[in-house]
């Protein structure tokens, strides 16, 4: 008897609440009817010119280059003078956690979603729902194969491609090379080694000597080289990022250098810059996550109704030792030893530099 | 007279329910309080965001409800996350490109194999001797192991029918909002009326609340214990269907599971059952598990820093324990 009226007074709490919800329901949707009809008017006039909500959804926490994008995000929000509000869901999870996200920040009515996806497929379901309320949906760093959103990235293949190229030229198209990859089944990886093994198919002098997976963790790919300079006979080193520990690691085991490849971390553009007298020749190849800058200035670019390519890929550039000038350029000597500095991106970016970018400062902060 | 000592026996059991069901209550309208307030903070509030929150939160609800079943029966299980993380993988890989009626018999016998698995661990436990913790913990190395090896990449599929099952819609998204609370209603009554309408359902709670009394009183001790985590195996495995119904695929990793476990045990936590076991109602779980997935997207709406909100999301959780051991303590002190 007993469980049984608690069991009716339970179950009479559940209907209150859904009978709640559904009682803020109905006058909200209503609301929201009126809301979409002034909506579409404004759209059939004339173009909104600014005050936007962006929305960003993120789901790797703590990991440097994402925090730079989110910050570049901001910078470019703040300096294009376009936008009220940035609204970041950050946490981190797979496909489950980005799709709730999304999810609340279709509620929030933000106009633009710039997002950097877990999943190539699987959350276009809701991306495609957010773009069918009007709101502009751009992925950044990874691609999204969902209809009409906005997809802009780093050309992997390429950032693999150019380096290795640039290695094997310098290296005089003959020697032992070493690939110091990030981490198996990552598809980055996999785009980087597929680049890099085709830049190799035209040297055939050019051996492969060693390939390890550095986890794109810096303690491991310096122990690594360590352990490949100090036991072998190397002529060259492209790696997939981790590249200023590599370079220490010649130091420590006092070896001369030997020609290196890694991206525009700002601590491995300082050793081009101050070992060159030492001998050391290298290039940094650019990987930027200003990419989330180019998403935002996308984003802008289609709520301002101008239309822009559903597909922006940013081809990698590169700064070798020779090109003095070009590294002093993006050298940030204010910013620690794994920021990226290639941050000014022409025609998309419109802050200042690293500077603002390191400021982290969204429109109102 | 007679209507007089009538009254107040009603009285009294009234004030009886209340007290028993104070937490689940309190838990109840602290989450009809968020969703006010949520209602209120964003611009639009409907069927989308009642959707979204009931289908979003029917994993963690599931897994919530599991570990609440095993708690109550004295146990804790740390491989929960790890049993979603297989049900999804065996899922994904296995659904894909299935017709509806084969994936329903995928999803029959994945909930089966699952309970037997969970309940096979639970003997272990009962015979070993060797505590819950450990025990499960190792079996969450192996379910997740044994995750990765099955779909060792996030990929594979389900039917449409079986996604418009859970989500209330074929895409996932955007659907109606009654079937998700239809499957967070159906399955959390029948938890409940098991719980407390059954034989071995009361025998869990006389396990989990003194295993050695239990036994003296001539209860089935080794069938409540594995029974206990079979079902917990099972919700575990439902939670894994829902989480391939939601994504439309699978994704084995390992993080993803770690932080289901824990989520469960703070839902278990702030649903009002105790620990240390033999108390609680489940149904205060099921809206304790919807308080901690709408957290975000309020937290978020209030413009609160993401960095912030992780910690906040962890001092509202240690705060609501703590008013839960005060309320235990001063019961405690009154008998």
């Amino acid at each position: 008897m007993r469980v049984k009226s608690k069991l009716f007074l339970l179950l009479g709490l559940l209907m209150v609440v859904a009978l709640a919800a559904a009682g803020c329901a109905l006058p909200m949707a209503a609301d929201e009817h009126t809301h979409e009809d002034g909506a579409d008017h404004t759209h059939d006039e004339e173009m909104p010119d600014g005050g936007f909500v962006i929305g960003v959804s993120n789901t790797l926490v703590g990991n440097g280059w994402r925090e730079q994008m989110i910050c570049a995000i901001k910078a470019e929000a703040t300096a294009s003078g376009m936008v009220d509000e940035v609204i970041v869901v950050n946490r981190n999870g797979g496909p489950t956690e980005q799709i709730a996200d999304l999810e609340g920040l279709i509620s929030q009515g933000v106009d633009a979603i710039i997002l950097n996806p877990t999943d190539r497929e699987g959350l276009n379901a809701v991306i495609e729902a957010a773009i069918a309320q009007g709101i502009v949906v751009v992925a950044v760093d990874q691609a999204v194969t969902a209809e009409g959103a906005y997809v802009a990235t780093n050309d992997q293949t390429a950032y693999a491609r150019l380096g290795a190229e640039w290695l094997f030229e310098t290296l005089g198209g003959s020697g032992k090379v070493v690939e110091m990859r990030g981490i198996d089944g990552v598809p980055a990886d996999t785009d980087r080694h597929n680049g890099f093994m085709e830049a190799l198919a035209n040297y055939p002098d050019i051996e492969v000597v060693a390939s390890t997976f550095t986890g794109w963790d810096p303690s491991t790919g310096a122990q690594q080289a360590l352990d490949l300079i100090t036991t072998q006979e190397i002529d060259g080193i492209w790696t997939s990022g981790i590249d200023y520990p590599v370079v220490e690691q010649f130091q420590v085991a006092d070896k001369p250098f030997v020609p290196i490849v890694g991206a525009d971390n700002n601590g491995f553009v300082a050793q081009l810059l101050d070992l060159a007298d030492e001998g050391l020749v290298g290039a940094a190849v650019t990987n930027p996550p200003a990419i989330g800058a180019v998403g935002t200035s996308i984003a802008i670019d289609a709520l301002l109704g101008n239309n822009p390519p559903h597909e922006t890929i940013l081809t990698p550039k590169v700064f070798a030792t020779d090109n003095t000038d070009g590294l002093n350029a993006i050298y940030a000597p204010d910013e620690q030893v794994g920021w990226s500095t290639y941050v000014d991106i022409e025609p998309f970016t419109h802050y200042n530099g690293s500077a603002d970018v390191s400021a982290c400062k969204a429109p109102g902060e | 007279m007679n209507r007089d000592s009538r009254a107040t026996a009603v009285f009294n059991r009234a004030g009886l329910i209340l007290s028993r069901s104070g937490w689940t209550l309190g838990v109840w309208l602290l989450l009809l309080a968020l969703l006010i307030w949520y209602a209120n903070l964003i611009p639009r509030f409907g069927e989308f965001q009642i959707t979204s929150i009931s289908k979003n939160s029917l994993p963690l609800v599931y897994l919530a409800l599991g570990q609440a079943i095993i708690v109550i029966a004295g146990g804790i299980d740390l491989s929960l996350g790890a049993l979603l993380l297989l049900s999804n993988a065996i899922a994904a890989r296995f659904m894909a490109d299935q017709p509806f009626g084969a994936v329903v018999v995928i999803a029959l016998l994945l909930i089966s194999l699952v309970a037997f698995l969970n309940g096979m661990t639970g003997y272990v436990i009962r015979i070993s001797g060797v505590p819950d913790i450990v025990v499960t913990l190792a079996t969450s190395y192996i379910w997740s192991g044994l995750a990765l090896w099955i779909l060792p990449s996030p990929g594979g599929g389900t039917a449409p029918r079986f996604r418009w099952l859970f989500t209330g819609s074929e895409s996932g998204i955007g659907g109606t909002y009654v079937l998700p609370v239809l499957m967070m209603i159906i399955p959390a009554t029948a938890v409940f009326l098991l719980s407390r309408r059954t034989r071995l359902g009361l025998s869990m709670y006389a396990v989990g609340s003194d295993s050695n009394i239990a036994s003296l009183a001539g209860l089935g001790v080794t069938r409540a214990k594995v029974a206990s985590y079979a079902l917990g195996g099972a919700l575990a495995a439902l939670a894994g269907l829902a989480t391939v119904a939601i994504t439309g695929t699978g994704d084995p990793r390992f993080s993803v599971g770690a932080n289901a476990t824990l989520n469960s045990v703070a839902a278990v936590v702030l649903g009002g059952i105790a620990l240390t076991g033999g108390t609680g109602l489940v149904l205060g779980v099921v809206a304790a598990g919807m308080i901690l997935i709408m957290l975000n997207p309020i937290l978020s709406a209030m413009g609160i820093n993401p960095n912030n909100a992780q910690i906040l999301q962890g001092v509202l959780i240690a705060i609501v324990m703590m008013i839960g051991g005060l309320v235990a303590l001063i019961r405690e002190r009154r008998t």
